[in-house]
């Protein structure tokens, strides 16, 4: 993994590319990698859709080897949805199957003149760049399907929909599975846009006769790697909860503490969330035959994904995470699982952010556009959306849009990003992170709970309410240090309770990498990722009047706790005083 | 709670189920969606679970990591009164930052300060009251039995609802269904005529293996 591979799609004669070592960049992966290559080459006041933005996805450091839990992949832009710098990270097969073929990133750069869509291949022998117009306005699914009869199963694709090639703000770039679906996404600000506008449909992967990347430490690896998945199999969220409910566990307890967006967040609780909680959800796929505990990569050990099947037992979608879960369901006043596992297949087959969708369609249901509880009318939507009428091009464009076209004052968004699916009103700390991440509202920017082992900008009291903006600092620095290393951030339970875990991912890193990081170091590489987006924002022209929450937060009580957002905003221009 | 409301509660009529471990599971949409329950109130969720429930203090600290009093996160369990009406809602440790944000006594409590349990300056008197109960993921299996094999407390038209989406498999695990002191046909549980006027219905389980 010491090459780039850049394919410049605006070059004369068409799409040239080259690969280079990967220089400068040397020691950066995953988000740390996209961060660095965006803050350095692109242009910060640039269109998004412009040829010199540029799109880069990067596997992580680790991905590609037989660490556990190593195959989280990052694609990194400026975003069309936030005007910032975005990076948005997946699940799915490519991001070991790219490692192993030895790219730490490939960055479409440019834009082509015409409007032709083009198939990049990949493989031990090299690249080459096709046109590929059949593919036009394909879904997803389709076009991995048309790529399997013409490459074989031993791939891996990374693919956009019909909303990519629109240039939708809420397009996904699509990752396969296991299974060679492309059920995972990297969905939030729009990176789906930006690959559209570089033309690019699909990026086909095929690692045969690659071995795995090896160690500098082997001896040291093996153990640290045994010591890790212990440690995940062992706790009681990675090795029980996750793996036999999914990520949509969250749904009951969220919903109990009121904290559960609901009707476009206009209250705490849903009255319906029994019928698509996590627990349900896993009787439902049981029952149909579907699979409630399924990885989304080779190596991870935690299995927090699925198969959803219909009544009938045949796929519908893959189980459809908490946040979609919550966004095409209490946010817009759904109660029917079925409905919701096809509205998550269609945004995955056009290429769509789950948690924008739904929460754009709750706003537009705020507007009385549609009824809440109005699930045939949402998928309609989305039909919409795939189709490119003029309405679905307006709700395919994200909430912010939606909100102003239908004139509604709740919109749930920051720096234009739908906010995913936790009121910032009941659990705060969140909506520290939420308001001052570079990123936009993202759940996982503060997500990795690894800070009071890290002890990053000291220890803090969390008895007192002032610990709120220190944590959402720590949790972002953390979080930023992980997405780096291709691991998948639901580690971070584990290596919350349990310190030896920790040292073991730790260990993992050094002996992988023939490093001596200590957990000081990896917290300043986390800060060195902070800061460089941050950086790549100011220069966008983002002042701190983007680091808020919308006002309605503030003034509107949310029960059944009736409490507002009351976090100062001089606190949070503290978070990033380091 | 109203005085004619108590009375109801305490004088509801019984069903007790004779049945295999199998027919725990079918409960999980009541547990999560929660029953009524008797016990003393004017105790605290620490007695509940070691006195009253006799659960082992490991399983306790170990298992019941997430506590709900009426919609609020509960640090010391010690230290939070039960009364009637209360709702408790029990979970396993949950994932996400605001898996452990919600924990009991947890790192990160201070992120939801707002909607954390506070003691109340009240005493409420020791006696028996009825309380709401929910369930939810890993001790659906755990703890629902526990619950069952004391007996809990339903709406009449809820737990009909409930019986009659029933399928063949779940009726099979049942070896004897009484009605009060009555021996009755399982199915007939799923009748509402079964249960006259009344309002609500005690369901109790007892593992079929005790009685072979």
């Amino acid at each position: 993994m010491d090459k780039i591979l850049r394919v410049n799609m605006g070059a004369k004669g068409g799409p040239k590319f080259t690969v280079e070592p990967i220089g400068v960049y040397t020691g950066l992966g995953g988000r740390a990698l996209t961060s660095a290559i965006v803050s350095k080459e692109v242009p910060p006041t640039c269109h998004p859709l412009s040829g010199t933005n540029k799109i880069v996805i990067a596997p992580g450091l680790l991905s590609g080897s037989i660490a556990a839990m190593s195959g989280r992949i990052s694609v990194g832009c400026k975003s069309p949805l936030t005007g910032g710098i975005k990076e948005s990270n997946s699940g799915g097969q490519p991001s070991q199957v790219l490692a192993r073929l030895g790219y730490a990133a490939i960055v479409l750069e440019g834009k082509p003149e015409g409007d032709d869509l083009y198939t990049i291949y990949i493989n031990k022998e090299g690249v080459k760049i096709t046109v590929n117009n059949d593919l036009r306005m394909l879904g997803n699914y389709d076009t991995v399907s048309k790529m399997k009869e013409k490459f074989g199963d031993k791939i891996a694709c990374i693919s956009i929909g019909p909303a990519g090639e629109m240039r939708l703000p809420a397009a996904s770039v699509a990752f396969t599975d296991m299974e060679l679906r492309p059920a995972r996404h990297a969905g939030r600000g729009g990176p789906g846009a930006v690959m559209g506008s570089k033309g690019v449909k699909v990026i086909v992967l095929d690692d045969t006769d690659m071995p795995m990347r090896q160690p500098k430490d082997p001896e040291r690896f093996k153990e640290a790697n045994k010591v890790f998945i212990e440690g995940l199999l062992k706790h009681g969220v990675t090795g029980q909860a996750l793996p036999a409910y999914g990520t949509n566990v969250l749904a009951n307890i969220l919903n109990e503490a009121g904290a559960y967006p609901t009707y476009n967040f206009k209250q705490g609780t849903f009255a319906g969330v029994a019928k698509i909680s996590g627990e349900t959800e896993a009787a439902l796929e049981t029952e149909r035959g579907g699979v409630p505990t399924h990885a989304c990569h080779r190596g991870c050990v935690i299995r927090c994904s699925g198969i959803y099947n219909d009544k009938d037992g045949h796929y519908l979608s893959k189980q459809p995470e908490y946040e979609t879960v919550w966004a095409h369901g209490a946010d817009c006043g759904i109660d029917d699982m079925d409905k919701i596992a096809m509205l998550d297949f269609l945004d995955d087959n056009y290429g769509l952010d789950t948690i924008e969708m739904g929460t754009t369609i709750g706003v537009a249901m705020e507007a009385g556009f549609l009824k809440f509880g109005d699930a045939d009318g949402a998928i309609n939507l989305i039909h919409e959306v795939g189709k490119g009428t003029p309405l679905g091009r307006i709700i395919g464009s994200g909430a912010a849009l939606t909100g102003k076209v239908f004139g509604v004052e709740r919109v749930p968004v920051v720096k234009g990003q739908a906010m995913p699916a936790y009121d910032p009103r009941a659990v705060k700390g969140l909506g520290v992170t939420y308001a001052t991440s570079p990123m936009g509202a993202d759940h996982t920017a503060g997500y990795a709970t690894t800070a009071n082992i890290l002890k990053v900008g000291g220890f803090v009291d969390p008895l007192k309410p002032q610990g709120q903006v220190e944590l959402s600092r720590n949790l972002q620095i953390a979080t930023a240090a992980i997405d780096s290393t291709g691991m998948c951030l639901f580690i971070a339970f584990a290596i919350l309770d349990q310190p030896e875990t920790f040292q073991a991912l730790i260990d993992l890193l050094n002996a992988f990498c023939g490093l001596s990081f200590t957990g000081n170091d990896v917290t300043e590489y986390g800060k060195k990722v902070l800061t460089m987006e941050r950086d790549f924002n100011i220069r966008a022209g983002f002042t701190k009047e983007q680091d808020r929450l919308p006002e309605f937060f503030k003034t509107q009580e949310i029960p059944p706790h009736n409490v507002v957002f009351d976090v100062s905003d001089e606190e949070l221009d503290e978070v990033f005083n380091w | 709670m109203k005085n004619k409301t108590r009375a109801v509660l305490e004088n509801c009529p019984g069903v007790r189920i004779e049945a295999g471990e199998a027919l725990f599971p079918y409960f999980r949409p009541i547990f999560q969606s929660g029953f009524l329950f008797r016990c003393q109130v004017g105790k605290s969720i620490e007695d509940l679970l070691f006195r009253q429930l006799s659960l082992k203090k490991l399983f306790v600290e170990e298992k019941i990591s997430t506590v709900f009093l009426d919609g609020q996160c509960v640090d010391d369990i010690s230290r939070t009164i039960l009364n009637d009406d209360s709702v408790v809602a029990f979970s396993s440790a949950l994932p996400g930052l605001v898996g452990a944000t919600l924990r009991r006594g947890g790192f990160y409590a201070c992120l939801r300060n707002s909607i954390t349990y506070r003691k109340k300056d009240m005493s409420v008197d020791a006696r028996q009251g009825t309380i709401t109960i929910k369930l939810f993921n890993l001790l659906m299996e755990e703890l629902g039995p526990v619950f069952l094999r004391k007996g809990i407390i339903m709406g009449c038209s809820a737990i009909v609802g409930f019986l009659q989406e029933q399928r063949e498999a779940f009726w099979k695990e049942i070896h004897a269904a009484y009605l009060g002191d009555n021996i009755i046909a399982p199915r007939d549980l799923s009748a509402e005529s079964t249960y006259g006027n009344g309002d609500y219905i005690t369901i109790r389980i007892d593992d079929r293996d005790k009685f072979q």
